[in-house]
């Protein structure tokens, strides 16, 4: 019986099956005319364009993508922060006694629920049904952040909150203070520093989304790359992706900056002033519309799913599709980061390497590559893995330097040659570290496949994409909750498999990365 | 055959002086305790013979010195080594029986150390050296699930299963109780007489060296305080050796 609980024969046998069922793709990456157009492509990329006007139209996209983040954060907080306190134990005078109250229970447990169905669907999709409602332009990209940001926002504080001493604020409370001073002096004190670190990392990956959305229309820096590509300019996709990168590697050293200074109130406030400040003066007013008739029809649509057996069958296959696309992609990126890795402790310009990769977001690679091996989940597949394989390969040498050094020393010492020393000295320290990271990966990867069909990399994400366009809100209706159940799939499998926790003092070397903390890894 | 010699300048680690000019030579097959009160540089010396640090000072070892040596050559020296760590360094996850051989990894080819790793390729070699030590039960258990003096053991185990020329130990004995520990040092002591390797050793326990060691070397402040046979100690040599430490004659181990 428990051979068959073993998961490694079960992971090869999908493996295989995938192998075999994209076997055409796989072929066709053999295939010389499809690389020879990858090449063209390659080579009016080169120089970059770099005209007075393209360079103006670039910072002007740019600082809407920043625009977008921003405000969306923004709009997040303001959904998040009542939902988070709503659904807090930290706060809560019926648990003192206790007093049986269903009621309050129950409003705790809906918040709860609301927030969660907010942040189980990929930002990207959200942002796809709300270009459907409120047109092209900035505004889908800003609710798609705020309400998928919003629910993200609402369950970390709450964690934060409830993982913080519960005992200040209950003595408070005990002493008749009300809840709100309840979480100024008992709370508040303990975990603001945590809080807005999150906040700040939160506002970072914004930004990148923010940069995706374009791809569904939502304007910023990403639509001009969408709009590029569809001519094949291959020299304004260049300029744009510098200007992406330049952008992005902007953000994550602000954000470094403000976690690590020790009092970020001020500086934060400053900088977030001056980015809304931008923000606003930016935006182009006229774009923001919404139409709450259209609202109205929309949600009517959307709660008569399509049941009908021929279009189920259809999205079973999306959905093996997808399952498919993350597991191969997390399972290649893994073998490729372990070398890597290890080469790059003497090899600077791998650090440099994984960094590129690991900052080129999935969407991205896979519009590229779309280009290359057609459309269909191997280019998925293959841009998951360069992305992964940057972001697993970056965290596995922090895993390495981390480790303890001396048994592999100790087997040098004893003539062991660096290959040999380094699997019996090293290895056994690092690989349930690597274990896990690469689960959690899996878990990210499940949940960015379900949105390259975007592009047309295949997976839900292109049926979804596809039903959207023809407006068959019906089929999106069904759809969207295949997503949901595939999300909620991977959340559960993952928490139940979940690897042992790491030592405290190794826990706070890992990084938050990705659209969620994983839960075992954060710093407390 | 000399197995060891020293002889030069001492040692520096940053500001402090570890070590002070000192000569020393250890003849193949001689067995050696290193006593001392505490931060006296035996564990300096000692990671100094077995070529983990490098110092000023010359170091030959069978007549050859390590540091001139091309790496390869050096590698293939260094197997003739074996350190037992007063803490050894051994994963928590990896299985007793793997630890036991990666002692011979420095003469094992690449391909037989990685399928070794799949399915261990002489476990019977690794259960004897265990069994020696009275651990012979614990081979498929892993690392993490010993205690300390148990692990101490496998460090001990994976040694003799090395089968060095020069056998280096640094408090091989410190956590274990004083019937094993007069046990296990038989069992270093043993294999040293019947393989004519080299041993040595630093204690704490002063009459377990005297009793079982022929020769001792006395270290006080980075200084070779006196270097002769066993039965020429005098309890006023050990007195101005531990002179000024807190706790008297340390008890015995």
């Amino acid at each position: 019986m428990s051979r068959w609980r073993h998961p490694l024969p079960w992971l090869l046998a999908l493996v295989g099956y995938s192998l075999w069922q994209q076997a055409d793709g796989w072929l066709g990456l053999l295939d010389g005319q499809s690389w020879r157009q990858m090449g063209n492509f390659l080579a009016t990329s080169w120089p970059p364009r770099q005209d007075q006007d393209f360079l103006a139209l670039t910072l002007t996209a740019t600082l809407e993508s920043l625009a977008v983040a921003t405000l969306g954060l923004a709009g997040a907080l303001l959904l998040g922060i009542p939902f988070a306190l709503l659904g807090s134990r930290a706060l809560s005078l019926a648990e003192l006694g206790p007093i049986p109250s269903p009621l309050r229970g129950a409003l705790r447990a809906f918040s709860r629920l609301i927030a969660i169905l907010l942040r189980s669907l990929p930002e990207l999709i959200w942002a796809l049904l709300f270009v459907r409602l409120s047109g092209l332009g900035p505004l889908a990209a800003i609710l798609a952040i705020a309400v998928s940001y919003g629910g993200m926002l609402a369950k970390v504080y709450n964690e934060i909150m409830e993982s913080g001493a519960l005992q200040p604020a209950r003595a408070l409370l005990l002493g008749g203070s009300d809840r709100l001073q309840a979480l100024c002096y008992g709370v508040l004190p303990a975990v603001r520093q945590e809080l807005l670190s999150y906040t700040v990392y939160r506002w970072e990956c914004a930004l990148r989304a923010s940069v995706i959305m374009g791809f569904v229309g939502a304007g910023g820096l990403g639509q001009q790359l969408e709009l590029s590509l569809r001519m094949f300019a291959g020299g304004e996709v260049v300029t744009l992706l510098l200007a992406f990168i330049l952008l992005v590697t902007l953000a994550d050293g602000l954000s470094a900056w403000l976690r690590h200074t020790h009092s970020p109130g001020r500086q934060l406030l400053a900088c977030l002033g001056l980015a809304s400040a931008m923000a606003i003066y930016q935006l182009d007013w006229r774009m923001l519309s919404f139409s709450l008739g259209g609202l109205g029809r929309f949600i009517g649509e959307f709660l008569q799913p399509d049941w009908s057996r021929p279009f189920l069958l259809t999205v079973g296959t999306g959905l093996l599709d997808t399952v498919q696309m993350a597991l191969l992609s997390t399972l290649l990126s893994a073998l490729l980061a372990l070398p890597l890795a290890c080469l790059a402790r003497h090899c600077w310009p791998l650090r440099l390497l994984f960094n590129l990769l690991r900052s080129v977001p999935e969407l991205i690679f896979a519009s590229l590559l779309v280009i290359a091996v057609g459309l269909g989940p191997v280019a998925g597949i293959l841009a998951l893995t360069l992305h992964t394989t940057g972001v697993l390969a970056r965290l596995f040498v922090e895993t390495l330097e981390n480790a303890d050094q001396t048994p592999r020393l100790a087997l040098q010492l004893s003539g062991a040659g660096p290959v040999a020393s380094f699997w019996y000295g090293l290895f056994p320290l690092v690989s349930r570290q690597w274990l896990a990271y690469s689960l959690y990966r899996g878990e990210m990867n499940l949940r960015a496949a379900t949105i390259l069909g975007v592009v047309g990399a295949g997976g839900l994400g292109q049926q979804l994409y596809v039903s959207l366009s023809l407006f068959r809100y019906d089929q999106a209706s069904t759809l969207i909750l295949a997503i949901l159940l595939l999300v909620w799939l991977a959340e559960g499998i993952s928490r139940r498999s979940r690897l042992p926790r790491p030592a405290p003092a190794q826990r706070d070397c890992q990084i938050w990365i990705g659209s969620k903390l994983p839960a075992s890894s954060r710093p407390r | 055959m000399i197995a060891v010699a020293l002889d030069g300048s001492g040692l520096r680690l940053g500001e402090s002086r570890i070590l002070h000019p000192l000569r020393l030579q250890i003849e193949a097959g001689e067995c050696v305790a290193i006593i001392g009160p505490s931060g006296a540089g035996k564990t300096s010396l000692l990671r100094l013979i077995g070529t983990e640090l490098r110092s000023e000072l010359a170091l030959s070892l069978w007549g050859e010195d390590p540091w001139t040596l091309s790496t390869r050559a050096r590698q293939r020296l260094r197997s003739r080594i074996g350190m037992v760590w007063q803490q050894p360094p051994l994963p928590a996850s990896q299985p007793v029986v793997t630890a036991v051989l990666a002692g011979r990894l420095g003469q094992w080819s690449l391909v037989r150390a990685l399928f070794s790793l799949l399915r261990p390729c002489d476990p019977e070699g690794a259960r004897a050296e265990l069994a020696r030590l009275g651990l012979a039960d614990k081979w498929q258990q892993r690392c993490g699930e010993l205690s300390g003096g148990q692990l101490q053991r496998v460090g001990i185990a994976r040694v003799l299963y090395q089968q060095p020329d020069l056998m280096l130990a640094d408090e091989p004995v410190s956590a274990l109780d004083p019937v094993l520990a007069q046990s296990s040092l038989d069992a270093l002591l043993a294999q040293a007489r019947a393989r004519g390797s080299t041993l040595i050793a630093s204690l704490h326990a002063v009459e377990l060296a005297l009793e079982r060691f022929p020769r001792i070397i006395g270290l006080r402040e980075g200084r070779v305080q006196f270097d002769c046979p066993a039965a020429a100690v005098t309890p006023a040599m050990l007195a101005a050796l531990y002179a000024g430490d807190q706790e008297a004659l340390p008890c015995i181990g």
